[in-house]
Parts: C-alpha cells; structure tokens; sequence
C-alpha cells in the first residue's frame, strides 16, 4: 500500500518524481472508497466531477471545499466506528467543521504526526514544556482545534508542565521548576503561533530563561501576528536573542487533515510529509501554475480514511518556492503561505445589521 | 445630534424637535409646479453629466425621472382617484435607505417629495463616491428652486435616539433594507396616525418558454443573455429583483446550456470582476447543495457563473448565494412555476410568454406572493407600484368631497 511505502521512507524524505505515483495510487484508492462509502461524496462527484473520483494524474482528482466540512456530515465508515469528532476552532456563531474520525484513521494521523516529529525532535520522547493552559481540554468527545492540537502533540512529550495558568497568566514557578528538573537534557516546547508571542515571549521576556536545549513547535498561522509587526523571521530572530532558542519549527496543517503537518525547514519553507502533497492553482483558470507561481492551495493526503478529505481546496493562497532542494535532507515541495483568499462583501440591497445599522 | 449633508451642520436634539415641527408644515400639493420641475431639472442633469457614463444606474434614474415620465406618473396617479376626492400629502416622510443600493433613495425620496410630503432621509454613514456625487447632485438642484428647507438629507448613529425623535414626528416612514433592518428600525413609534412601512427580504426568478427560446436566432439569443445579464449581475445578484433561479417551462433540451454560454460570455465580455473567495465560496455552495442532495449537478461555466440543476422545489431557496450562482429549474408547465412562490417572492422576470399566459399566472399567484412580471431585463428597474404597494397612494389620503 503507497502510504505504507511512503511512510516507510525517510521523513521529509521523498523526491518528488518518487512521491507522484504513489500518491496517484494512494488517492485512486483512496477516492474510490469513499465514492462507494459516502453517499454525499459520490453526489458530489457525479454532480460536479462526472463520477470520477480517481485520475491518473494527481492534478486530476477532484476536490472538495474545506469548508464542505462546516456545512455537511462527510462520512464514509459506519456511524459506530467512530471514535472521535474533531472540529475547527471557528468565532461564537461561526459554523465549524466537523472531521469523523475512527480508529484506523485516527491510528494513522498519530503514526503520522510521529513521524513528522521524529524528524525533528528525534526518535526518544522528550520533557515536554507545553505553552499553554490545560484548560484547554474540555469536552474530549468534542475538542476545539486548540485542544486537540495541544492534546496531539502531547503524546510525543512526557513529564509535562504547562507554562500558563487557567487565566492563560504565566505561571513562572513552573517553568522555573521544569527547566531545573531538566539539568541540561533535551526538551521540546510546543503552543500556538500567537498564545507563543502574547503570553510566552511576552510574559517571560525578562525571565532571563535559558531555552538552548530545547525545540520549539507552533503553528496556527500568522493573521494576528502581522497585526504585531511579527513575521516568521522576526519570531525565529528574537526567540534566539532573548532565549537563546534556535530550534524553532513553524507548521502548516489543518484540522481537516489533521496529522499532515507541513514543517518548516531551515530555508524557511514548509514541506509537505511523504504521504502529503500540494498543488497551487490558478484562481482564474483552476489549472496548477508552475513553481514560483502564486494561487490557491490544494492539499491531498493520504490519511483520511473514514471521511472524504484526501483532497481539498483550501481557502490559503501560497507558492512553491523549491522542489527537493534536499538541503539538510528536505525534500519535496517547499511552500510559502501567502495568506488568505481575498474577499469582498457583495453588495444588495438587504442590509447587514450589526451593531448599528448602516 | 445628526448632521446635515453637504453642510456638514450638526443639529442638536432641541434643534431637530424644532426642524421637526417646522418641516410638519411644509407639505405642499401632490405634484406642484415647483416640485416636478425639480425632477425634471434632476433628470436632465443625471442625463447630462459626466459621472452618469460610469453609472449606468444613474442613466435609468434619469430616464425614470424626464418630464414625460413624470407626467405619465401623475396621469396614472390622477386616473386612480374616483371623482370626489381630493389628494393631500400625508405630511413628513422619514426614508431610511438601504446601505448598498446607491439610487435607491432617490426613487424613495422624489416619489413622496412629487406626493407632496417633506422628506427626512436618512444616509448610511460610509456613502461610495458615486453616491455622494448623486446626492449632491440632488441637494444642488433642490437649493436652486429654493427647496432645501423641506427636504433634509442627513447622517447620524443609530445607537443615538435620534431615529426615535425623527419617528415620532413622522407621518410615513420607508424602510428599505431587509427583514432585520425592517425589525430594528421599526422599534421606534410613528405618530398614532402614521404609516410605517417595510420592505422585507425579497426573491425572485427568471422564467422562460423553451419552445420561444428555440425560435430565437442567434443575435437573438445574445440579446437575451445580455438583458438576463443586467437582471443578474447589476447587484451582485442580490438585489431583491435579482433573479436566483431560471425556470424553463417545457423540455430545454440544450437551450439551457446554450444560454449560459452565452451569458457566461456576456459575463465576461462586461468584465464582471469576482474575487476568488466569493468563486470559493459559490464552489463550497454547489459542493453542500450537491452533497445534500437538494441539487443534482452543477457546473461552473466561468468564475462569474455557476449553475446547479435541481429539481423545482421550495428547498433551493433555503438559502442564496449571490455573486453568479443561478438555480436551473425545468417544469412542465406554467403553473409548476407557483412550487416556488411564496411571500418572499418578489419579481418573475419573463421571455417568451403571451399576455394571457401572464395574467393567468398572475390571478394563480393571488393570495401566495409575488408581486412582479416583468419582461427578461427590467428585474431591477424600479416602479412606483413595488413589493405589490402603489407608492404614491401609500403617500398621500385622500379629501372626500360629497357635495
């Protein structure tokens, strides 16, 4: 089987030339499962795609709208074998999606997201420092993104402390206590891109911390950080000034495809895992652009198993700056994010009341 | 505290209350001299200027307001009254506009301004500059005839109680912009014998013969396209007339296709420009619609048009998308079309039906909703008769005379 194949390798590790057709045959499979198990899905390619769920090319197969997974219930196992429902972090009122998740899947993103931080935090698990309150778990039948991505990525740490309180205050004793336990071992730090700047650079600038024998992981986009005046490069800069903290990776991933997390390399540049790729479309014509050109993102992956999600149109713009660059080992597609897709309100004549009417 | 247009004049509560009371006097008679040459002189100038080339919308509100319309306007308005009767302007009018539609509150305005009312109208506070071109247009013409102390044109925050002072001293208050607006701004009292009325959520369609569509010849059939293109896109397809659906009455065959080749086409050829995330967002409408089931196949035949085919039922209004996403509809016959009028409805636009066939249609929809047919290409051109309410009538009572 190609993820099997794929995730045998060397993370981060696949050539391009080498990737394609196993992801052809992974997704072939893939697609036609679901065209068989998930009745919304096979409407969906009938009405849409002309029953094809599967191509021989991978920038022939369908795909679906991420936000499919707000508005519908995508499954494609039996309601029982569901073991867990993960959902997007939306705003109050917002619709949020719905991912259904059962074991089999569930076992490959955790394989998955193993292996991808394997390849950065190394094979042992690590002290793990945790840039977040533990209230974020609340209903673990029912977790937001924040949760569960804190959640997931726990089971790849052990001795955990949590660097903020309840009130998402920092709680120095702690991570005074934590580093001294640590007496010089390797640990590894994972939060939220903007939780990370707000309540840990922040909070703990004047700690006079030590953080040099640690990794850190963050992810979660940059929107709120631009508002900051804080890009990529300024975050890495200034953790290593304060901290002393020069392993930072950044990743790009959504809930919809959780576990196929893009990990940014030393160039900067995210890679997809090998058993997950990316396309870059023409938001005019939807045909892929060559590299270095800008679009619309598609992400395919080998992973979703119990719901239709192997490939989806993001709502990112990005561009494909270098394929198997194999600088320090990363190969594949290295993607820069560019941000959302533009849009505007339309107009008509039925007014949008908020706080006060226009 | 408000503030008057072009003047920028800020106007306190005590202040207002006296405008108010002042404005209450200033009624005149429906259609007085004055007050139709205004429009007239509006007119020539819209027709005229230079910002009218940019804006088409501009060019039809000066059409609809050139000294033969008027005339006509006042003609059918007159034949309405029985013999006996003697109109009079209800007194001050309050119009709150909608926030998007740039000409709306001019039709609103010299509507009951011809009625004879003095007229408050309330403007969003964040106006496009081809709007506020309009209303200064508007404000210079009425100062020319010395008509601006009756007319007042401003701006203020709705979380302040003016909008409850204004109703109060109001006889006729329009408020356009949709159910919620409808509910919030209808809060505030009108006077005990004032008139309140408001303009909801609308939807329309487009209805057509196959059989008349398969007549055409091709210059015909891109002058259709072109007509459906103006209903479609002016407003983004959210426009209360905008139609949301085309139904085909009888087997379309290909004529379907062929016509939304050509009004893709058509599409382009305007350059009608969509934001990628709003063909995203129309691509995540046809998926969920597809993926429900209540749509059967979809296509996209540009950015700007999607088409999902459905059946002809009441569930592919639940919700709309604008920007270029039309419903495909066949029915059989002329009635199957009442499966989708309800009293959201608001305008049928029409191609290939005989006046009989309308009428027909028209007593069927009695007591269900709709409350517009009107030819393919005039869906959005505004009429003194709208959401089914002769205006000027809602504008003015009537003096009965028994002698």
């Amino acid at each position: 089987m190609s993820f099997d194949t794929l995730f045998s390798q060397q993370p981060y590790g696949v050539t391009e030339p080498d990737k394609t057709p196993l992801m052809v045959d992974g997704l072939k499979e893939l697609g036609e499962f679901h065209y068989q198990n998930c009745e919304p899905y096979r409407r969906v390619i009938d009405g849409l795609w002309h029953g094809r769920a599967a191509a021989d090319n991978l920038a022939d197969f369908p795909y679906l709208p991420v936000s499919l997974f707000k508005t519908n219930r995508m499954v494609s196992v039996p309601e029982g074998d569901l073991r867990i429902t993960l959902t997007s972090s939306g705003t109050t009122g917002q619709a949020v999606s719905q991912i259904l998740v059962d074991a089999d899947t569930s076992m490959r993103q955790q394989k998955a997201l193993a292996s991808s931080l394997s390849h950065v935090l190394g094979p042992k698990r690590l002290p793990m420092l945790v840039l977040d309150t533990n209230s974020v778990f609340k209903d673990p039948a029912l977790m937001s993104a924040r949760g569960a991505g804190v959640l997931g990525i726990m089971r790849y740490g052990r001795n955990y402390v949590f660097a903020l309180d309840e009130q998402l205050e920092p709680d120095f004793e702690a991570v005074d206590a934590f580093l001294e336990d640590l007496d010089g071992a390797p640990f590894f730090m994972f939060g939220f891109t903007f939780v990370v700047w707000m309540q840990f650079f922040e909070k703990f600038l004047d700690r006079g911390l030590d953080l040099s024998g640690g990794t850190l992981i963050h992810s979660g986009g940059w929107k709120k950080m631009i508002e900051h005046a804080v890009d990529a490069e300024v975050f890495r800069e200034r953790f290593r000034e304060k901290f002393n903290l020069s392993n930072i990776y950044n990743f790009y991933g959504m809930v919809e495809q959780i576990g196929s997390i893009f990990l940014e390399a030393p160039d900067g540049l995210l890679y997809p895992p090998n058993f997950t790729d990316v396309i870059i479309r023409d938001p005019h014509t939807w045909e892929p652009v060559p590299n270095g050109e800008e679009g619309v993102i598609q992400l395919l992956s080998l992973l979703p198993g119990s719901y239709p999600g192997h490939s989806l149109l993001t709502e990112d713009m990005g561009t494909i700056v270098a394929q198997d660059p194999d600088t320090h080992g990363w190969k594949g597609k290295g993607l820069r994010i560019l941000g959302r897709v533009p849009k505007a309100e339309l107009r008509g004549c039925s007014d949008v009341v908020g706080a006060k009417i226009a | 505290m408000i503030s008057e247009f072009t003047t920028q004049n800020k106007i306190t509560a005590d202040q207002l209350k006296d405008r108010l009371e002042a404005m209450a006097c200033m009624a005149q008679k429906p259609f007085n001299k004055t007050r139709v040459s205004v429009a007239g002189a509006l007119s020539s100038r819209l027709l005229k200027s230079e910002a009218s080339r940019q804006a088409p919308q501009f060019v039809a509100l000066g059409y609809w307001l050139r000294s033969a319309a008027i005339k006509r306007l006042r003609a059918d308005f007159e034949a309405r009254l029985t013999e006996g009767q003697v109109p009079t302007p209800r007194g001050l009018a309050f119009h709150l506009p909608p926030a998007n539609v740039d000409t709306l509150f001019v039709y609103s305005w010299v509507l009951s301004y011809l009625a004879g009312n003095a007229n408050i109208v309330r403007l969003p506070s964040d106006l496009p500059a081809t709007t506020e071109w309009l209303l200064k247009t508007v404000i210079a013409v009425l100062e020319e005839a010395d008509e601006q102390a009756s007319n007042l044109f401003c701006q203020y925050d709705y979380r302040t109680d003016t909008n409850r002072t204004i109703s109060a001293f109001t006889d006729l208050r329009l408020i356009w912009g949709g159910d919620e607006k409808v509910r919030q701004a209808s809060g505030d009292p009108v006077r005990p014998d004032g008139l309140s009325i408001g303009f909801s959520d609308r939807k329309s369609h487009c209805i057509i013969k196959s059989d008349a569509y398969a007549r055409l010849d091709n210059e015909e059939r891109n002058q259709l396209a072109e007509q459906l293109y103006n209903d479609i896109f002016w407003f983004d397809q959210l426009g209360c007339g905008s139609p949301r659906t085309v139904i085909w009455v009888g087997d379309a065959k290909d004529h379907a296709q062929d016509l939304y080749k050509r009004l893709a086409l058509h599409t382009e050829q305007k350059g009608y420009d969509v934001e990628t995330g709003v063909v995203i967002s129309k691509f995540a409408f046809a998926n969920s619609k597809i993926a429900s089931g209540t749509a059967q196949k979809g296509r996209a035949y540009s950015n700007q048009l999607s088409v999902l085919e459905a059946e002809s039922d009441a569930n592919i209004l639940a919700e709309v998308h604008g920007g270029g996403m039309l419903w495909d509809v066949t029915v059989e016959r002329l009635e199957d079309v009442l499966k989708l009028v309800d009293r959201h409805t608001q305008t049928l636009s029409h191609f290939g039906f005989e006046k009989k066939e309308l009428m027909a249609l028209a007593q069927a929809m009695v007591g269900k909703g709709g409350f517009r047919l009107v030819p393919v290409g005039s869906a959005l051109s505004f009429e003194e008769t709208w959401d089914g309410l002769p205006l000027l009538d809602q504008m003015t009572r009537r003096i009965v005379v028994r002698p």
